[in-house]
C-alpha cells in the first residue's frame, strides 16, 4: 500500500480546563481533518490487507450488505444533505459516529491478536487507529465547545454489539466478522473524513478550499 | 506429410470449438467497471455484444438495490454514460451506502455486482494545463518549468466534498517510458533539469485522496523547450566543446613545457631570484657568522672601536646597554669575568663552555664568543674556557668588575699553557647561564696553576692593557675602556695583582672596547710573532667576539711586547675590525677609522655590511 502514514503523529491540544490556552477554530478543524483523514488511510489500508489475506475467494463482499452498528445514526449520504444540515447538527453526529467506535476499535485491537498469524501491521494499524480515534474525539468535542457552546446535547452514539460474532469459535464466521467491522470502520472513517472537511470548508475558508 | 495435414486440421477444428464456445463465454455481458467521478454520482458500463448466437436478442437490464431496498429496481438512466451503461445521477447516488447492480437479459443473470459509492471513485482527468519557463541553468544545458493544472471541474473541491491528488508523468517525446512523480496535493509542480533543445510531453491524472486507483489521464501537454534562444548558445557551446578543449589542452601543454624550459635553463638565475643569498659581510675582520646570527650588537661593539664611532655609541644609551654586566647573580658575575677571556687563556669552545646567554646586550669587548645559552655538551676544547670561569667565580661585586682587567689578565695569562686548540674567550658581560658544568670538570686541574700565573703576571704587570670596567651603567652594563687611566680602580682590587700589560700605553683611553688589532701589535714585537697569532688567529671560537690569543701571546711575552707597544700609534677609542676570521672571530685593528657617517649610529647598533665597508679600508 501506498499509503504512509504521513504527517500525523501527535497534535497537541490545549488540555480541558485550560483557560489560557485558545486553540482557534482554524487550528481545531485542521487537525481534526488531519487526523480524520490518517484514521480513514489506516481503515482502508487495513481493511484491503485484511481482504488479500484472509478474504479472498470467499466472496464477503456480497455479504457485506450487513449493515454497520452507526447506521442506526441519520447521517447524510450525499453532498447535498450534508450541505442542508446544520453545521452544528452534523459537527454531533460526528461525535456520535466517533463515541459509537470507542468500543468496538478496543475489542478489535484486542481480538486480532488473537488472530493466529494475524501479522503485525494490522495489529499495529488497529492500534493506533483506536488512540488516533480517541484524540479525534477530544478534538471535535473542542470545535464543539467552541462552535456551540453551552448545553451539551445527549451525548448520542450507537451500541455496538458484534463482540460475540468476533469471538466466534467458526473461523469463517469470526473472519467474516471482522471483515465487515473492517468494512464499516473503513466506510465510517471516510463519513467523518469527508464531514470533517465539507465543515472545515465551509467555516473557516467560505467554501474556497 | 499426409500426418501432419491430418494434425493440423484435427488442430483448427478443435481450436474451432473451443473458440466457439468460448466466444459464448466471451461475449457473455459483464460489468467492465462502476465508477463515480466525483462522488456524487456514478455509472455503470458494461459489454454487450451481438452475435448470432444467442437466441434471444433481447436487452440487457441493469437492476439495482441498495442496502435498504428490497426489491431490484431499474437503471434509471441508460443514456447519459453512452451505451451499454447506466448513470445514476446525485438523486440515485447515496454514499456509504452498498448498492448491488446485476445485468440481467429477462431472467437470466449475466453479471452482479456489489460495492458502496465511495469505494469507486475515480475523478476525471485534471483541465487546464499549461507551463512556463522558470529558469535556466548558467550552463545553458538544462531548465527548470513549472507546470500548472486544473482539477476536473465536477469535483467539488471547493467545498471540499472530495479531496484530490495528482500524479504527473512525464518524458522526453522520443523515449517510451514515462517518469512520475510522487502524488501531490498541489496543483503545481516545478520539474527541474529538463535538457534544453529537447521536447517533453507532460500528463497529469487524479485520483480521491486515500483511494487506490486513479482517473485518466489528462490531454498531454507538449512542451519544446527547443525554441528557447539559450539553446542557441548551448549548441554553439558544444560545437566549439572540442575544439576549445582541444586549445585548453594543448595551450596548458605547451604552457607547461616552456615553464619547465625557463625552469631549467635560468635555473641559477631563478634560484638567485627566488631565494636571494644572503650577502656575506664584505667587511674585514668581521665574522660572517656574526651577522648571520644577527649578533649586531657584537658588531656594533667591534665597530666601536673607531673613535668618532664609539663617541656616537657611547651617547647612545643603547650601545651602553650592549655592554651587560650581570650584577644580580653573584655566582654568574664570577662566571663571566670577561677580561679574562680577553686574555685569551680560555681556549673555548664558546658555545660549549661558557654557557653565556646570547641576549640583546652586548659584549664590551670585540672579542665575544656568542654562545647559546643551552648546549652545555661536554667538549675537550672547552677545558680551559670552564677552567677558567670557574676560577672567575670570585666575586659578584662591582669591585670585580672594575677589577675584570685584571682578573681577566691573570687567567688569561694562565690559559695558554693548554695545549689544546682552545680558544680564548673574552666575554666581559656576566651572563646568567655562566655555569659551564661540564667541561669545567675537565679542567679543574689546570686552574690552580692559572691561578699561580696570573699572580706571577699580575705581578708585574704595571700597564694596563686589557680594558677594563671605566664604569657601570645603570642597566648593569658595563663599559670598559682600556685601562692606564682607571689604575685607581685597580688599586681596589688588593687581592690582585696586577698582571703584566703589554701594550698598555695603547689603551690608556677609555676604551670601551678591547682591540686585539692593538694587542697583535704588541705581539709582532715579540719573538713569537709569526707563527702564534696565526695560530691563535685560527682558533678563534665560534663566536661574534673576537679571541684573545694574541693576548694570551702578549701575556706570555710581556717584555719584548711592552717595548714594541709602548711607541707610535695613538691608542684610538675603539678597534675596528681588521679580520673577520670566519666563523670563529675577528681581529680588531686599532687604526683611526674616519668618522662614521650617521649611519653608524643606529639603534641597537645594527651595522650593515655597506657601512662596514664604508669604515674598513
Amino acid at each position: 500500500m501506498f499509503l504512509s502514514k504521513k504527517g500525523v503523529t501527535s497534535l497537541p491540544i490545549c488540555p480541558s480546563g485550560s483557560a489560557g490556552c485558545q486553540v482557534s477554530l482554524g487550528n481545531l478543524f485542521d487537525r481534526a481533518v488531519k487526523l480524520s483523514h490518517y484514521i480513514h488511510s489506516l481503515s482502508s489500508e487495513m481493511f484491503n490487507e485484511f481482504d488479500e489475506r484472509y478474504a479472498q475467494g470467499r466472496g464477503f463482499i456480497t455479504k457485506a450488505i450487513n449493515g454497520c452498528h452507526t447506521s442506526s445514526l441519520t447521517t447524510p449520504e450525499d453532498k447535498e444533505q450534508a450541505q442542508q444540515i446544520h453545521h452544528v447538527d452534523l459537527l454531533n453526529l460526528v461525535l456520535g459516529v466517533l463515541r459509537s467506535w470507542n468500543d468496538p476499535l478496543l475489542h478489535l485491537v484486542s481480538e486480532v491478536q488473537s488472530f493466529k498469524e494475524a501479522p503485525d501491521t494490522i495489529l499495529w494499524k488497529a492500534m493506533e487507529i483506536e488512540e488516533q480515534n480517541k484524540r479525534l474525539l477530544e478534538g471535535m468535542e473542542k470545535i464543539v465547545g467552541q462552535v456551540h457552546p453551552g448545553e451539551i446535547e445527549n451525548e448520542v452514539y450507537s451500541k455496538w454489539s458484534g463482540l460475540p460474532s468476533l469471538q466466534m469459535a467458526d473461523e469463517d464466521s469470526r473472519l467474516f466478522a471482522f471483515y465487515n467491522l473492517l468494512h464499516c470502520l473503513r466506510r465510517d472513517s471516510h463519513k467523518i473524513d469527508n464531514y470533517l472537511k465539507l465543515l472545515k470548508c465551509h467555516l473557516i475558508h467560505d467554501s474556497n478550499c | 506429410m499426409d500426418l501432419r495435414q491430418l494434425l493440423l486440421t484435427l488442430m483448427l477444428v478443435w481450436a474451432n470449438d473451443s473458440f466457439s464456445t468460448s466466444e459464448v463465454l466471451l461475449e457473455r455481458p459483464h460489468f467492465i467497471k462502476c465508477r463515480s467521478p466525483e462522488l456524487e454520482t456514478f455509472s455503470c458500463h458494461w459489454t454487450n455484444r451481438d452475435f448470432h448466437n444467442l437466441t434471444t436478442p433481447g436487452n440487457i437490464q441493469l437492476l439495482y438495490m441498495r442496502r435498504n431496498d428490497e426489491e431490484w429496481k431499474d437503471c434509471p438512466d441508460y443514456v447519459t454514460a453512452g451505451e451499454n451503461s447506466c448513470y445514476f445521477n446525485t438523486s440515485y447516488t447515496s454514499i456509504w451506502i452498498t448498492y448491488c447492480v446485476k445485468l440481467i437479459n429477462k431472467d437470466e443473470v449475466f453479471d452482479e455486482k456489489c460495492f458502496s459509492v465511495d469505494e469507486i471513485v475515480q475523478p476525471d482527468p485534471p483541465v487546464g494545463l499549461n507551463w512556463t519557463l522558470l529558469n535556466i541553468s548558467l550552463t545553458g544545458i538544462h531548465a527548470d518549468i513549472q507546470v500548472r493544472w486544473e482539477p476536473p471541474p465536477s469535483a467539488d473541491v471547493l467545498k471540499g466534498w472530495i479531496t484530490l491528488e495528482y500524479e504527473l508523468q512525464y518524458k522526453e517525446v522520443n523515449k517510451t517510458k514515462w517518469r512520475e512523480l510522487e502524488p501531490m496535493l498541489t496543483t503545481a509542480v516545478p520539474l527541474y533539469s529538463l535538457k534544453l533543445g529537447r521536447d517533453y510531453e507532460i500528463r497529469v491524472r487524479s485520483r480521491q485522496r486515500a483511494s487506490e486507483k486513479f482517473g485518466e489521464f489528462s490531454e498531454t501537454l507538449y512542451v519544446s523547450l527547443s525554441s528557447i534562444s539559450p539553446v542557441l548558445y548551448v549548441e554553439v557551446v558544444s560545437e566549439l566543446e572540442f575544439p576549445l578543449l582541444l586549445v585548453v589542452i594543448f595551450g596548458t601543454f605547451g604552457v607547461i613545457v616552456v615553464m619547465a624550459l625557463i625552469l631549467f635553463s635560468k635555473h641559477q638565475r631563478l634560484k638567485m631570484l627566488i631565494l636571494p643569498p644572503v650577502p656575506a659581510p664584505k667587511i674585514k675582520g668581521i665574522d660572517p657568522n656574526l651577522l648571520k646570527k644577527g649578533k649586531l650588537d657584537e658588531v656594533n661593539s667591534i665597530l666601536a672601536c673607531h673613535d668618532s664611532y664609539k663617541a656616537q655609541l657611547y651617547n647612545d644609551d643603547s650601545w651602553v646597554e650592549f655592554i651587560e654586566l650581570d650584577i644580580d647573580d653573584p655566582d654568574e658575575k664570577a662566571d663571566g669575568l670577561d677580561t679574562d677571556r680577553l686574555l685569551g687563556d680560555n681556549h673555548l669552545k664558546s658555545h660549549n663552555c661558557l654557557g653565556v646567554k646570547d641576549d640583546d646586550s652586548g659584549r664590551a669587548s670585540c672579542c665575544e664568543p656568542d654562545i647559546p645559552e643551552t648546549d652545555f655538551s661536554a667538549s675537550d676544547i672547552c677545558d680551559g674556557t670552564s677552567d677558567i670561569d670557574r676560577s672567575k667565580k670570585i666575586s659578584e661585586k662591582e669591585e670585580d668588575l672594575l677589577c675584570l682587567d685584571q682578573n681577566d689578565n691573570d687567567e688569561s695569562l694562565a690559559s695558554p699553557d693548554d695545549p689544546t686548540a682552545q680558544k680564548p674567550n673574552i666575554n666581559i658581560q656576566s651572563e646568567d647561564n655562566q655555569s659551564k658544568p661540564s667541561s669545567a670538570d675537565s679542567i679543574e686541574s689546570p686552574s690552580p696553576p692559572v691561578h699561580t700565573q696570573l699572580s706571577n703576571q699580575s705581578s708585574v704587570a704595571n700597564i694596563d692593557f686589557y680594558a677594563q670596567v671605566s664604569d657601570v651603567t645603570p642597566a648593569g652594563s658595563v663599559v670598559l675602556s682600556p685601562g692606564q687611566t682607571n689604575k685607581t680602580r685597580r688599586t681596589q682590587c688588593e687581592a690582585y695583582t696586577e698582571p703584566a700589560i703589554q701594550c698598555q700605553p695603547r689603551f690608556t683611553m677609555d676604551n670601551a672596547y678591547f682591540c686585539e688589532a692593538d694587542v697583535k701589535k704588541c705581539i709582532t714585537a715579540t719573538s713569537h710573532d709569526a707563527a702564534e697569532p696565526h695560530v691563535q688567529e685560527q682558533n678563534f671560537i665560534e663566536d661574534v667576539y673576537f679571541t684573545t690569543e694574541s693576548l694570551t701571546t702578549t701575556a706570555e711575552n710581556p717584555g719584548p711586547a711592552a717595548e714594541a707597544s709602548s711607541t707610535e700609534m695613538p691608542v684610538p677609542d675603539y678597534t675596528s675590525i681588521h679580520i673577520v676570521h670566519s666563523p670563529q672571530g675577528l681581529v680588531l685593528n686599532a687604526t683611526a677609522l674616519p668618522v662614521p657617517d650617521k649611519e653608524f649610529v643606529i639603534s641597537c647598533g645594527y651595522v650593515s655590511t655597506d657601512q662596514l665597508n664604508k669604515i674598513m679600508p
